[in-house]
C-alpha cells in the first residue's frame, strides 16, 4: 500500500475558483479550498477555537469552532471547506450552548491552580470561560486539583513532567488540542510529540512516552508557544523565577530585533520588563526568514546579557601581571599532572585580580597611545585587528576603517577565516561572488536538495525546518552526504556516509556518472560556463568503483545519487563547515560549484549554491570589509581605482598590499613581527586550531586591546580590556546567510559603564589619532552604504521589520532573491569549472593515533560558549563536553558510555566523558569545540587549505584511552 | 512502509515490544519514535509487557454482562490463583456473544457459563475450540463455492463494460439494499457516487471490523460465505472502477480469517481473482488486513486511518470516503453483509432478493441474537420479520422468563420495552419505534434484570472504546460513566440536566457516530423505566 494521494483536479485550476457564501447574513467571496473559519475571518467574524492556529493544518478536535450550515448536525468550521451557496451561522442558541458546554467540560478537568503565568502564548481556555460567564476557578478543588463545573464531575489525576530544563509539562492542564503535536511535527518537523494512550487516558507523549527532558526534544519551544492552556509553559516563568516578573504581554515592552546567534538571522520580538531591564521571554516574529520559528538558542539563550559576569568597567592589566601569560589556573600550570581540573568558564576570581579598574578616558588614552607608539616605531605591518562576525555591519565597517585608515594596514580579518574562507575563495574564482545565489527558504522549489558537510538541524536549526518541511510536504528530496549520520539523514531520500575527508573523490565520481549518463545541462554549460573540458578530463578517472573504494560506500549508491540529482529539474546545494573547514576546503567547494554548473542549477527558482553562514553577521562582516584583501563590498585593495575611492572617502593614504589572515597573523605574532593588536569580540583562543600555539602568540604581543562582553580566554593576555555591549543593548544591522540585511533594535540598557562597540571603536580611533565622530549607527550605515554598491539605498527606515536582500537595485522591493539568472559577475560573465584532484588527509590515522577526530558544534551552544554557557537554559540542557564514539570502539577500548576518556593528538590531550553513538562509523570520534575544559582545538591540526587559508578542523588523528 | 505490520512482525518475533526494540525500529525505518508510540499505545493488539503463557481475556460487555459476566474475570483469577503463568484480564466485546459469558483462552473463544468446567479445562491444558457447523443461507444463490461467482461471470460477459456497471447500480437501487453495518446508507447510491468520482486509483474496502456488543453476524457470514463477500467486492470493483480490494478484519476472528484467506487463495488459483479475469481485461485482487483492535476501527474513516498506519481516529467529514478515502482517493466501503447481499443481487437480480422480504419489506437480514435467549446465534430473516417471531426462532427468553426489554440494533440502539416486541425488524419500522436496526443485533433482556447497571455497562463500553480524538466524546463519555457508576454504586442521583448537556455535546459536536450514540441506552432506560434510575434535574421530567 504505497500509493500516494493524487486525486482531485489540478491545484492551479481550483485556486482560481471563487466561492460565494453567506456568513451571518453577509455575503463572502473566498477562493475554493478555504475553510469556513478562514472565510469568516476574511469577513471579519472571529470564530472561537482552541485547537486551531492559522500556521497549523486544522484538525477539528476541540469542536469549539462549530457552526451551523443548515445540516443535521453542527460542523467544525476550521476543517470544513466552503462550498458555493453555503449559508453559515456562526452563532445561535444551540452553538452557544455547545461552546459553553465544551468549555465547561474541559474546565471540569482543568486544575484550579493551573499556573498560566508561564504561558508565553495566549491563555485561551480561560478567555473562553470568561466569555461564557463560567465561574472559574471553582472554589474547593479536590485533591486532584479539580472541582466540578456546572455539575459536571471533575477528575483528572494526570502528572506534571518537570524533566525539561525549559518547558514544564502539566498534563492535567492539557486539553489535547494537538497544537503542540503539529507545531513539533509540521512546523519544526522535529517529530517528538504525539498522542499516547487512548480515549480518556490519552495524553501527549514525547517519543516513546518518555519524560520530555530525556526525549529527543530539541527544546525549540514551538510547542510551548502554541499551547492555548498553559499545559506547556516556560519553566522560569512558571516556577523558576527568583524575582517576580510581569508576564502579561501588556505589561511588557515588545522590541523587534534579530537573533544574535547563527547566520539564519531569525526575526525575534523580545518581551522586555523595562523596569528591571530584563528580557522576560522571546517570540519568533513573522518574517520571510523564519516564519515565526526559533530554535532553542534564539528562544531561550538571551539571558547571557543579564549574567553577573558581564564586564562593566574598563580594565587595565596590573604591573604585577607582566610578563604576560595565561592567567587561568588550569593553563597557567605547565605541569599537566598538577594542573587543577578546570571549571567551565574563565575563572574570574583568579583572573580579575590581575587587572585594575580604570576610567574610560584612561583606558582609551592608554590603548590609543600604546598602539600608536607601536605603529610609529615598527610600522603599520606590526599592527593587526580581529573584528567579529557577531558585531553589526556598522561596527565591522568602523573597525576595518580604523585598522586600514588609522593603523594603516590590511591586517584585518575575522572568524570567517575559520569557517567559509575556502568556500568564498572557490566561489570568487568560479562565479565571481562569495555570497549565496539563492535563499534557503526556496528549498521547497528544489526537487532535490544536496546537504553536505552541514549538520543543519544543529547548526542552522530554523533553516533546517524549511528543508525538513519541504520533504514532508513531498516537494523536495534530500541527499545527505556526511561522515556522521546526522538527524537530517532521517529526512533524506539518500544518506551517503562517506569517510571523512573524501569529498572530492565522491563528487568527482558523481560528476563522472552525470557525464557518462549524459545528465549534463549542455545548454547551460555552453552558454554560461567555460573550461568544462578540463573538468571532464579530471573526473574521467573517478569511476564510481574507484570512489567507492576511497569513500567507503557502494559504487551503486554513487550512481543512484547521480541519477537522482541529475534528473531533477531544480536542485540546490547547502554546505557547511564539513566542506569548508578542511585542508581541501577550496577543492571541496569547487566540486560542489562544478556540480551545480554542469547541471544548470544556478540562477533559477529552486536552484542555487548556499554555503550556510555560521555567525549571525558573518555575511555582513565580510560585506563590510573585515577581510584582508578587500574593502567593503569586496572591492579589491589591490585595485588602484578602488583604493583611490576609499582614500578619498577616508581622507588618508591606504596600504596597497593585501593583509594577513587570522592564522597568519597569529604566526607573525609568534614570530614577533606583529606587535600591536585590537580584538573586537573575537576569542581566537578556543576557536583557532592548535590553541597552545595561540597562547604563545598572544603572550608575545607588545600590546593587546580586547573588547568584549565577558572575560574571555583571549582577554587574559590583554593589556586593556574594554567592556562592550551585547546585541540586545544596541542598534545595528546584521546580514544573514540569505544576504538579508535586518535591523537589530535595542531591548536593554547596557550594564555599568559598558559601551556600544561602535562608540568604543570611534573613541579608540580618535585616541589613536584618526578622528571619528559619529552620532549614531544610522550615520555609520549611511557612510557604509554609500561605499558599498550592494547596499546602496538601504536605510533603517526602508529596511523596516523584515529587512531587505542585497543586492536591492529597486529599493522599493525586497531585494533580489535568486542571483545570476543571466550572467556571472566574472570578467567574461561566464562561470568557470575548476577541477580538483583527490588528495589524502594531511594527518591520516596510524597505529599510534588510530582514530579520526571530527569537531563541530552542539545545538545548544555557540562557538566558545561565551554566551551560551552563561545562559541558564542552554547550560542546563548541555552542561558538559562529551566525545562521541561508536559503541564497538568504546567496548574495544574498555571504556563505558558515560565514563571518562582521554583523547590525545600529537598536539595535546584532553579528558572528557564518552558518549556511545551509532551515528559515527567505527574509527571516528566527534568532539564539540565549545568547552574550554576539554577544548577540542587542543587536539586539532593547524594545516591550512592552500587557497582559503582555512584550517582543517574536521580531520586529525587521535588516540582514545579509558580514564577510569 | 507499513508501521502496523512492522510492529506486528516485531511483536511476533520478540513476544512483546520493548522501548529498546521500538527505538531500534524507529531508527531503522527512519520514522519518529512517537509514530510508533502512538500506535502501540492505541491498539490493544500491541503489548509492551511479556504475554502470559496462559492468557485469559474475559468479555465485560453487554451480552456477557447479561450472561453473568460481571465479576467473571475476578472469579476466574481466584480459581486459577495457584496456576503459574496465568493472566486474567477483562476485555471489550469479543464478537462471540452467543457464548456469553465469553472468554478467550490463548486466543480460543469459549463459553464461561460453567466456571468450574472452564477451570478444569484450563488446568488440563486449555479448552477445545467449539466448532460451529457450516450452514446454508438463503441469500447464497449458489449453495456451494464451486457454483459461485456467477454474478461476476455474467457482468464480465457484457459487451459494454459500462453496461455491467449500469445494470449493477440499477439492480441495487431497485432492490433497496441498504448498508448493513449500522448506518443503512442506500448501497446503489453509494456505488453510483464512487463510480462518478474522477480520481484514480480507487479502492474497495470491506468493513469486517464488527465490534459492537451483541453483534457477530459478519463473523458467521465470513466463515460460511467468503466467496459471496469476495464476489460482492469484485462487482463493486467492476462498477466503481477499482481493482484493489481490502478486507479489514478484526483480529479476534481467526476462523473467519482462515476461511477468507483460503477462499482468496482458491479464487486466485482458479482465476477469479488476479489479472485479466476471464480474459475480460478486468483486474481485481483482495487482501486481508487484520485490525490491531478497537471498536472504533469499525468507523469507516478510523478504519482508513489504520490502513494508513495511523491511530484509528475518525476523520472530520466531509469529505466522505467515497470522495477522499484511502490515501485521499475514492474508496467504496461496505459492510460484509452488504457485499454478500450485493453479490446475490448481482447473480439473481433485485426482484429475486426483494421477494425474500416479509409483509411488504424487501430482502433478507442477518441478525445476531444474544442476551437472555434460549438459542443465541445468527438468524437470517426476511426483512420485516417481527421481533417477536425472531425471538421465537431463538427459542424465546431463556429460563422461561418474561421479556423486559430488547435492543434491536446492538449496544448503541435504544432499548425498547416488551410491548414493542411486535415491531418489524426493518430500518424504518425500528426508527419509528424509537430505536434502530443498527448493526443487526437483537439483545434480549429478561424480566428481573436491573437496567441501571446494564446502561452503565454500555456507556462504559463507549467510554472505553472512545478513541479520544475529540473533546465531547473523550471527556463526555467519561463524565457520564462517572455519574452512572456513582449512581450504580451508591445510589447517587443522576443530574439529568447534566446528562442532557452531555448528550447535546455528544450528539451535536462529536466527530463520529460513537459519540452520537454513547448515551442512547441510558436515555432509553430513563425514558421507559424512569423508576430504575435515581434522577434529579429537569431532564428527568
Amino acid at each position: 500500500m504505497s500509493e500516494i494521494a493524487g486525486g482531485g483536479g489540478s491545484p492551479e485550476a481550483i485556486a482560481t475558483q471563487t466561492i460565494r457564501l453567506t456568513i451571518d447574513g453577509g455575503e463572502v467571496r473566498v477562493p475554493a479550498g478555504a475553510t469556513i473559519w478562514e472565510a469568516a475571518r476574511e469577513a471579519g467574524v472571529e470564530i472561537p477555537v482552541l485547537c486551531h492556529d492559522s500556521r497549523l493544518p486544522p484538525v477539528g478536535v476541540c469542536r469549539v469552532c462549530l457552526v451551523d450550515v443548515g445540516e443535521k448536525k453542527l460542523t467544525a468550521s476550521c476543517v470544513r471547506e466552503v462550498s458555493d451557496g453555503m449559508t453559515v451561522a456562526t452563532r445561535n442558541e444551540k452553538i452557544d450552548a455547545c461552546r459553553k458546554g465544551l468549555t465547561e467540560l474541559l474546565l471540569s478537568d482543568y486544575p484550579a491552580d493551573a499556573d498560566s503565568n508561564g504561558k508565553t502564548g495566549g491563555d485561551e481556555l480561560r478567555a473562553l470561560a470568561a466569555e461564557y460567564g463560567i465561574e472559574w476557578p471553582v472554589p474547593g478543588a479536590n485533591g486532584d486539583r479539580t472541582a466540578p463545573v456546572s455539575g459536571i464531575p471533575s477528575g483528572n489525576g494526570r502528572p506534571i513532567d518537570r524533566s525539561s530544563p525549559v518547558i514544564r509539562v502539566d498534563h492535567q492542564s492539557c486539553i489535547l488540542c494537538d497544537r503542540c503535536i503539529r507545531a513539533c511535527d509540521e512546523v519544526q518537523v522535529n517529530g517528538v510529540i504525539g498522542r499516547t494512550g487512548k480515549g480518556y487516558g490519552t495524553r501527549i507523549g514525547f517519543d516513546l512516552d518518555d519524560p520530555m527532558g530525556v526525549s529527543t526534544c530539541v527544546s525549540c519551544g514551538e510547542c510551548e508557544k502554541v499551547c492555548p492552556t498553559g499545559a506547556l509553559s516556560l519553566v522560569q516563568l512558571a516556577e523558576g523565577a527568583a524575582v517576580p516578573v510581569p508576564k502579561r504581554r501588556s505589561e511588557l515592552k515588545q522590541v523587534d530585533s534579530v537573533c544574535p546567534y547563527c547566520g539564519v538571522g531569525c526575526a525575534i520580538t523580545y518581551q522586555v520588563d523595562e523596569a528591571r531591564n530584563r528580557v522576560v521571554y522571546a517570540d519568533g516574529r513573522a518574517s520571510p526568514v523564519n516564519h515565526e520559528r526559533l530554535c532553542v538558542k534564539g528562544r531561550y539563550g538571551f539571558d547571557y546579557a543579564h549574567h553577573p559576569q558581564r564586564l562593566t568597567v574598563p580594565l587595565i592589566r596590573r604591573e604585577s601581571a607582566y610578563p604576560k601569560g595565561p592567567l587561568s589556573p588550569e593553563v597557567e600550570q605547565s605541569d599537566e599532572k598538577k594542573r587543577r581540573r578546570p571549571g567551565g568558564l574563565v575563572d574570574y576570581d583568579h583572573v580579575l585580580p590581575h587587572f585594575r579598574e580604570a576610567t574610560w578616558e584612561e583606558a582609551i588614552e592608554l590603548a590609543g597611545r600604546r598602539l600608536r607608539g607601536i605603529r610609529d616605531e615598527h610600522g603599520s605591518s606590526a599592527m593587526a585587528g580581529f573584528g567579529s562576525a557577531k558585531c553589526s555591519n556598522e561596527e565591522a565597517y568602523l573597525f576595518q576603517k580604523l585598522i586600514r585608515a588609522g593603523f594603516g594596514t590590511n591586517n584585518i580579518d575575522h572568524c570567517t577565516r575559520l569557517c567559509h574562507a575556502s568556500s568564498v575563495a572557490a566561489l570568487l574564482e568560479t562565479i565571481g561572488s562569495g555570497a549565496v545565489t539563492n535563499v534557503f527558504g526556496d528549498v521547497h522549489n528544489a526537487e532535490v536538495a544536496l546537504i553536505t558537510g552541514s549538520n543543519t538541524t544543529v547548526n542552522h536549526p530554523v533553516a533546517a525546518t524549511f528543508m525538513k518541511q519541504a520533504v514532508r510536504q513531498g516537494k523536495t528530496k534530500i541527499i545527505v552526504v556526511e561522515p556522521r549520520r546526522i538527524d537530517m539523514a532521517d529526512h533524506a531520500e539518500m544518506f551517503l556516509q562517506i569517510r571523512s575527508g573524501t569529498d572530492v573523490a565522491f563528487y568527482n565520481a558523481l560528476m563522472h556518472v552525470l557525464i557518462e549518463e549524459d545528465l549534463v545541462d549542455h545548454v547551460f554549460v555552453r552558454e554560461r560556463t567555460k573550461d568544462f573540458e578540463s573538468l571532464r578530463a579530471t573526473v574521467d578517472k573517478y569511476t564510481p568503483d574507484m570512489a567507492a573504494e576511497i569513500c567507503g560506500i557502494p559504487a551503486d549508491d554513487i550512481r543512484h545519487a547521480a541519477r537522482l540529482f541529475g534528473n531533477a529539474r531544480t536542485a540546490m546545494v547547502f554546505w557547511g563547515m564539513g566542506i569548508a573547514q578542511s585542508v581541501h576546503g577550496t577543492d571541496n567547494a569547487r566540486c560542489l560549484i562544478s556540480l551545480m554548473l554542469m547541471t544548470g542549477n544556478v540562477g533559477r527558482q529552486g536552484t542555487g549554491l548556499h554555503p550556510l553562514r555560521g555567525q549571525n553577521n558573518v555575511q555582513g562582516a565580510s560585506d563590510a570589509g573585515l577581510i584582508p584583501i578587500v574593502y567593503p563590498d569586496y572591492q579589491s585593495v589591490k585595485d588602484p581605482e578602488v583604493r583611490a575611492k576609499f582614500e578619498a572617502a577616508w581622507g588618508v593614504e591606504l596600504d596597497p598590499d593585501p593583509g594577513l589572515t587570522v592564522v597568519e597573523i597569529m604566526g607573525q605574532a609568534l614570530e614577533g613581527n606583529i606587535k600591536g593588536m585590537y580584538m573586537m569580540g573575537e576569542n581566537p583562543f578556543l576557536s583557532d586550531p592548535n590553541v597552545n600555539k595561540v597562547r604563545k602568540a598572544l603572550a608575545n604581543l607588545d600590546f593587546l586591546v580586547v573588547q568584549d562582553i565577558f572575560l574571555t580566554e583571549t582577554a587574559e593576555f590583554a593589556d586593556v580590556i574594554l567592556p562592550a555591549t551585547t546585541q540586545l543593548e544596541k542598534v545595528g544591522t546584521y546580514t544573514n546567510s540569505d544576504r538579508r540585511v535586518q535591523v537589530g533594535r535595542k531591548a536593554l540598557e547596557s550594564p555599568g559603564q559598558a559601551r556600544e562597540d561602535w562608540r568604543i571603536v570611534s573613541d579608540l580611533a580618535t585616541a589613536f589619532g584618526y578622528r571619528m565622530t559619529y552620532e549614531s549607527p544610522a550615520q555609520v550605515f549611511e557612510e557604509f552604504t554609500a561605499l558599498a554598491p550592494s547596499y546602496a539605498g538601504m536605510t533603517y527606515e526602508n529596511l523596516g521589520l523584515t529587512g531587505k536582500l542585497w543586492p536591492c537595485p529597486d529599493i522599493e522591493s525586497d531585494g533580489i532573491q535568486v542571483l545570476f539568472g543571466d550572467t556571472f559577475p566574472t570578467p567574461d560573465g561566464l562561470g568557470r569549472f575548476v577541477p580538483a584532484e583527490f588528495t589524502p588527509a594531511a594527518e591520516p590515522p596510524d597505529e599510534e593515533f588510530p582514530f579520526v577526530l571530527n569537531t563541530g558544534r552542539l545545538l545548544e551552544h555557540w562557538h566558545t560558549g561565551t554566551m551560551t554557557r552563561r545562559s541558564r537554559a542552554l547550560h542546563a540542557i548541555a552542561p558538559e563536553a562529551r566525545v562521541e564514539l561508536h559503541p564497538d570502539d568504546l567496548a574495544a577500548l574498555g571504556a563505558r558510555d558515560g565514563g571518562p576518556v582521554h583523547v590525545a593528538s600529537r598536539r595535546g590531550s584532553i579528558t572528557l566523558t564518552a558518549q556511545a553513538s551509532r551515528n559515527l562509523l567505527p574509527g571516528n570520534v566527534f568532539i564539540p569545540f565549545h568547552f574550554r575544559e576539554a577544548a577540542a582545538n587542543v587536539l586539532t591540526y593547524d594545516a591550512l587549505d592552500p587557497y582559503g587559508k582555512i584550517p582543517g578542523f574536521k580531520f586529525c588523528a587521535v588516540r582514545v584511552e579509558a580514564a577510569d | 512502509m507499513s508501521l502496523i505490520h512492522e510492529l506486528e512482525v516485531l511483536q511476533d518475533e520478540r513476544g512483546h515490544l520493548t522501548k529498546d526494540d521500538l527505538r531500534e525500529l524507529a531508527r531503522r525505518l527512519a520514522v519518529p519514535q512517537y509514530r510508533l508510540q502512538e500506535l502501540v499505545s492505541f491498539y490493544p493488539h500491541f503489548r509492551t509487557e511479556p504475554a502470559a503463557p496462559i492468557s485469559i481475556s474475559a468479555c465485560r460487555d453487554m451480552s456477557c454482562h447479561l450472561g453473568g459476566g460481571p465479576g467473571l474475570a475476578g472469579r476466574l483469577a481466584s480459581r486459577l490463583a495457584d496456576v503459574p503463568h496465568v493472566r486474567v484480564e477483562e476485555t471489550s466485546c469479543l464478537g462471540c456473544c452467543e457464548l456469553a459469558p465469553a472468554v478467550r483462552v490463548n486466543g480460543v473463544p469459549v463459553r464461561a457459563s460453567d466456571e468450574e468446567a472452564l477451570e478444569r479445562a484450563i488446568r488440563a491444558g486449555g479448552p477445545a475450540r467449539e466448532v460451529r457447523p457450516h450452514r446454508s443461507w438463503r441469500t447464497d444463490p449458489y449453495g456451494d463455492v464451486e457454483s459461485g461467482y456467477e454474478g461476476i461471470r455474467m457482468a464480465l460477459a457484457q459487451a459494454q463494460p459500462d453496461a455491467a456497471a449500469d445494470r449493477m447500480i440499477a439492480e441495487l437501487e431497485k432492490s433497496g439494499l441498504r448498508g448493513m453495518g449500522g448506518a443503512g446508507f442506500p448501497t446503489g447510491f453509494k456505488w453510483k457516487l464512487v463510480r462518478g468520482e474522477a480520481a484514480t486509483p480507487k479502492y474497495v474496502v470491506c468493513n469486517a471490523d464488527e465490534s459492537e456488543p451483541g453483534t457477530f453476524k459478519d463473523r458467521v457470514i465470513l466463515e460460511d460465505l467468503p466467496y459471496l463477500v469476495i464476489e460482492g467486492m469484485m462487482l463493486a470493483g467492476l462498477t466503481v472502477g477499482s481493482s484493489r480490494g481490502i478486507v479489514y478484519l478484526r483480529h479476534e476472528y481467526a476462523d473467519a480469517r482462515a476461511a477468507l484467506e483460503a477462499e482468496i487463495e482458491r479464487a486466485r488459483g482458479t482465476g477469479w481473482l488476479g489479472r485479466d479475469i476471464l480474459g475480460s481485461g478486468f483486474d481485481f485482487d483482495v487482501d486481508v488486513f487484520i485490525s490491531p483492535g478497537g471498536y472504533i476501527l469499525g468507523e469507516e474513516t478510523a478504519l482508513l486511518e489504520a490502513l494508513e498506519d495511523r491511530r484509528g481516529e475518525p476523520r472530520n467529514k466531509p469529505p466522505f470516503p467515497g470522495q477522499k478515502g484511502l490515501y485521499g482517493l475514492p474508496t467504496l466501503m461496505n459492510n460484509v453483509e452488504t457485499f454478500a447481499h450485493a453479490a446475490a443481487i448481482g447473480a439473481e437480480g433485485a426482484d429475486w432478493w426483494i421477494g425474500h422480504g416479509a409483509d411488504g419489506h424487501a430482502g433478507l437480514k442477518f441478525v445476531a441474537v444474544s442476551g437472555h435467549v434460549e438459542r443465541p446465534g445468527v438468524y437470517e430473516i426476511p426483512m420485516g420479520t417481527p421481533v417477536a417471531d425472531l425471538l421465537e426462532m431463538a427459542g424465546g427468553v431463556s429460563g422461561g422468563r418474561e421479556l423486559k426489554a430488547f435492543a434491536p440494533g446492538g449496544a448503541s440502539s435504544h432499548f425498547l420495552p416488551a410491548d414493542r416486541v411486535g415491531t418489524a425488524m426493518d430500518f424504518d419500522a425500528l426508527d419509528e419505534a424509537g430505536s434502530m436496526m443498527g448493526s443487526g443485533a437483537l439483545v434480549v433482556v429478561a424480566e428481573g434484570t436491573p437496567l441501571l447497571p446494564l446502561a452503565a455497562n454500555i456507556v462504559r463500553f463507549f467510554r472505553n472504546e472512545s478513541c479520544g480524538k475529540c473533546v465531547p466524546c473523550r471527556d463526555g463519555t467519561e463524565k457520564a460513566t462517572a455519574m452512572l457508576e456513582r449512581a450504580t454504586e451508591s445510589g447517587e442521583a443522576i443530574d439529568m440536566d447534566v446528562i442532557g448537556k452531555l448528550n447535546l455535546l455528544l450528539t451535536e459536536t462529536s466527530i463520529c457516530g460513537l459519540g452520537f450514540v454513547a448515551l442512547n441506552p441510558l436515555l432509553s432506560v430513563a425514558k421507559h423505566w424512569p423508576e430504575e434510575i435515581p434522577m434529579r434535574g429537569g431532564g428527568s421530567r
